[in-house]
């Protein structure tokens, strides 16, 4: 590739691709108010369906596209019927967590029935290239241009002249009223994720052709850019979708042929951004249009936290705290260390998105400041490993706060969404800033952990560190939360237009828990980058921002004490049943759906 | 306290309601004969809007009856009961802003199949609101409160409705299109479809109703002819929330 044209070209097919999903994202958001964290494994599983139908069954291309989108529209279904319907009644972080669970659920089930490894998924079109202008295409970028301008008008047609795409258009505009109008909701929400399913099958199969490859990581991307397309032309609006993607797709093709292909992702998490703090509603809402539903009201359930006694606590801490004296295998405190060191961050998530109500989907990147910083104070600038955890932390709470406060304005799932994509800058700033965080080659030869110049190496001394580090964490924080300051997080919580009217400056209370929550996840990445004395800008990537997630929900949101037993139960169960590596995301998965389902206030209770 | 009579359309029977644990409704029976004009008065949160939900099935009481024609309602879905022959004007309107006039109206008409005579109904509807003729394209949601209203009850009438139940349809309109409404509720009634309405503008429900329930925190204070009641000085007070009512 070569000319400015080629460069447009690119843009526009690979926008074209993002379409595929981002409208499907746009007609459930739609519907249901919902941003479906799961399209993107709807994209992976119709690559993979594609990948067989091409290389096994060795299927004719029209053939091919017919049977991915419906095996992706079945997939589709099951989704609506067995996963979200249930949760009509509940609250409304439910069905937002859900779609997450299956979403893991499903990646996992891909990268068990087909290995992690790439595959390649052959086009079966004609290798050639035409002439145009200054630039050239092929006949994939015909294919592609014309499933996209094809579904746009089956799409169109289905929306203005069938009675149930009437039934879409009227329910996504006011669904209390359509049922008024004998709109059958339920039928409504099957059709638009069996189209949202469809197209987003095509979608994957189509870039598998582009790339001639697949593979598992596909997921996670897919699901992201299209929200990024979908919310740039406004969450909701499919005809804004589509434009939004297209506008995706130049700047990433631009992006890369200014600054290079690792950019790519950069200048799409950065659109989004700006685009959130900017236009919340999108490029083609009005600015006074009210935002949509999701952005208001309470988010999580209420219920009575289970009350335990503090002699009980303090029974456990120091049954835990001798554990090292008894005889237990070096494998034990392995696994415990790694539960504190999740605890913390846990603890800092409990209080980010339990207390004050703002779901991160990015804390790992809190991790991962902490880890830098720390790592790179004591190697670059020999500060003693104590301190530079602390500086970690402290680096942590302020750069952290920093990057995600313009998210502060933003409600619901929105903030979600920012915190999402500041997770992913951050992890791309590291790949992409290489004279300070030695870019893709990570940072090796960290120095061992130490305190007041005595090494910690022995397990024991590990454990025991890092387990006072956690429990002086969760004091402090306990303490923080019977305190006038944790009584107005949770008003903000509770109702933040109250909170607001009550005089609660929203920026300064949700500045003040990010910085807390900031610092306790930098000190636990900054332990972890001595541990490890190897670390990338993998090591901190969003599965353990969900992990986290999922560790803080089973406790019950808010709860420190949840958010430690979460920990202890999610790192430890595994290797109790000795669990192997590949199918731990998978019972994370299950266990967050299970939750959602069954018992969303978590086992302890929300506080 | 009115019970339910077998000419009764429409018949709630000691229907609580909550929300939560904030009881809405305490034992509320109100019935709605064949072919007349209901009216529930009652200040502000008094739970006229939750009564009009529970009759549409959009919230379900904790006990009590619910039944239209003698069958019950309870337990069926929304779309069911529009199905059985019940239509409605909810609070505000609630239009499809983003679609055309025209198709609000058809809207109205989702539960029908029979293509002919939803057009001519449609006809219909412009004779009836001459106005709407002009409009039949332009945004939903760029119409006029007044406008709105007529959208509204047009919409409303496309399913060929047995009953129609309303939210205010006064709410928020200037007096000549409050008379227009009014005359309008009125014509509907005598081309044979039961309305029950919530108003809190008693003087002017009163006018066309047939029969008044007074509802105050949940519970019905006050019913009867419409007549009798326009000239009852508890019917102010009581949907005031006054006390001496109680
Ligand atoms: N979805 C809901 N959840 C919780 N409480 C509700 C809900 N809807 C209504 N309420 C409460 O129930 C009570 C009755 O509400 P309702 O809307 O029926 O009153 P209303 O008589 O229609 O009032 P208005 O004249 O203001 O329209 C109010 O106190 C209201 O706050
Ligand atoms: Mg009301």
């Amino acid at each position: 590739m070569s000319s400015w044209l080629d460069y447009t070209i690119n843009g526009l097919i690979v926008g074209n691709v993002y379409a595929l999903v981002a409208v499907g994202l746009a007609l459930i958001f739609g519907v249901s108010r919902l941003i479906n964290f799961a399209q993107g494994s709807i994209y992976l599983v119709g690559a993979y369906i594609g990948w067989v139908a091409v290389v096994q069954l060795h299927t004719p291309l029209p053939l091919t596209i017919i049977v991915v989108a419906a095996a992706a529209a079945l997939v589709g279904l099951i989704i609506e019927r067995f996963g979200l319907r249930p949760l009509q009644n509940s609250v409304r972080i439910a069905p937002l967590l859900a779609t997450i669970g299956i979403s893991f659920v499903l990646d996992q089930l891909v990268m068990l029935t087909f290995s992690p490894n790439p595959r390649a998924l052959p086009s079966q079109l004609p290798d050639v290239r035409f002439q145009v202008g200054g630039g050239t295409i092929g006949p994939l970028d015909l294919l592609i241009a014309g499933v996209g301008i094809t579904s746009a008008l089956l799409l169109f047609v289905f929306l203005r002249y069938s009675k149930l795409g009437w039934a879409v258009r009227a329910a996504s505009q006011d669904r209390d009223a359509a049922m008024q109008m004998g709109v059958d909701v339920n039928r409504v929400n099957q059709a638009v994720f069996g189209i949202a399913a469809a197209l987003g099958g095509v979608s994957g199969m189509l870039v598998g052709m582009y790339y001639n490859q697949i593979d598992t990581a596909m997921s996670l991307q897919a699901t992201l850019k299209g929200v990024v397309a979908e919310v740039v032309g406004g969450a909701g609006n499919v005809p804004g979708a589509v434009v939004g993607s297209l506008l995706l797709g130049l700047v990433e093709s631009y992006g890369v042929a200014v600054f290079g292909t690792s950019y790519r992702n950069l200048f799409a998490f950065l659109l989004l951004v700006v685009v959130l703090v900017l236009r919340p509603n999108g490029l083609f809402a009005s600015a006074r249009q009210a935002p949509p539903e999701p952005l208001t009201g309470t988010f999580i359930a209420p219920s009575r936290p289970v009350r335990i006694p503090r002699w009980a606590l303090a029974v456990a801490a120091a049954i835990f705290a001798i554990l090292p004296l008894f005889p237990v295998s070096f494998y034990v405190l392995q696994t415990l260390i790694n539960a504190w060191l999740l605890g913390m961050l846990a603890l800092s998530l409990t209080l980010v998105a339990g207390t004050i109500g703002q779901v991160s989907l990015g804390h790992a990147a809190l991790l991962a400041i902490g880890a830098y910083t720390s790592a790179l104070l004591s190697l670059t600038f020999a500060v003693p490993v104590g301190l530079a955890i602390i500086g970690g932390g402290l680096m942590s709470a302020a750069l952290g706060t920093t990057l995600i406060s313009p998210s502060f304005r933003l409600r619901g799932h929105y903030v979600s969404i920012a915190t999402l994509a500041i997770g992913e800058i951050v992890s791309l700033v590291i790949l992409n800033w290489e004279s300070v965080t030695r870019g893709p080659i990570g940072i090796s030869g960290i120095p061992p952990l130490s305190l007041f110049g005595y090494d910690l190496i022995s397990p024991t001394s590990i454990y025991w560190f890092s387990l006072s580090v956690m429990v002086v964490l969760a004091l402090l924080q306990g303490r923080l939360l019977t305190s006038h300051l944790g009584r107005s997080f949770r008003a903000i919580r509770d109702d933040d237009i109250a909170a607001r009217a009550y005089g609660l400056s929203l920026n300064r209370y949700k500045s003040l828990a990010f910085i807390f929550g900031g610092f306790a996840a930098g000190i636990s990445g900054g332990i972890a980058a001595h541990l490890y004395s190897y670390i990338n800008h993998e090591t901190f990537n969003t599965q353990q921002s969900i992990l986290a997630l999922t560790v803080v929900i089973l406790g019950g949101l808010g709860n420190v004490v949840g958010a430690i037993l979460g920990s202890v139960a999610l790192v430890g169960l595994p290797e109790m049943f000795r669990i192997a590596a590949e199918y731990r995301i998978l019972i994370y998965g299950i266990v967050l759906l299970l939750l959602v389902r069954f018992r969303p206030q978590g086992l302890l209770g929300t506080i | 306290m009115t019970n339910a009579s077998p000419e009764a359309l429409l018949a709630l029977s000691n229907v609580n309601t909550f929300y939560g644990q904030a009881q809405v409704h305490f034992d509320l029976s109100i019935s709605v004969a064949r072919g007349h004009i209901v009216c529930l008065l009652g200040g502000n949160a008094s739970g006229k809007s939750t009564t009009m939900k529970i009759i549409l099935g959009l919230v379900k009481p904790r006990s009590g009856e619910v039944t239209f024609d003698g069958a019950s309602l309870v337990g069926l879905t929304t779309p069911q009961i529009v199905r059985r022959g019940i239509a409605s004007v909810p609070e505000a309107r609630r239009l499809f802003a983003e679609m055309s006039v025209r198709e609000n109206i058809l809207m109205g008409a989702f539960v029908r199949n029979d293509r002919e005579a939803i057009a001519q109904d449609l006809d219909r509807m412009l004779t009836l609101f001459p106005k709407l003729g002009q409009r039949l394209s332009q945004r939903a949601g760029s119409l006029s409160g007044g406008e709105q209203q007529m959208v509204a009850m047009a919409r409303a009438l496309m399913s060929r409705p047995r009953m129609i139940v309303m939210d205010e349809p006064t709410m928020g309109l200037s007096p000549l299109y409050v008379d227009r409404v009014l005359e309008l509720i009125r014509t509907i009634n005598q081309e044979g479809v039961s309305v029950f309405m919530v108003e809190q503008n008693a003087s002017l429900a009163l006018e066309i109703a047939h029969e008044a329930y007074v509802l105050q925190t949940g519970k019905i204070v006050l019913s009867g002819p419409a007549r009798a009641l326009k000239d009852d000085p508890r019917v102010r007070d009581a949907y005031l929330g006054g006390s001496e009512a109680a």
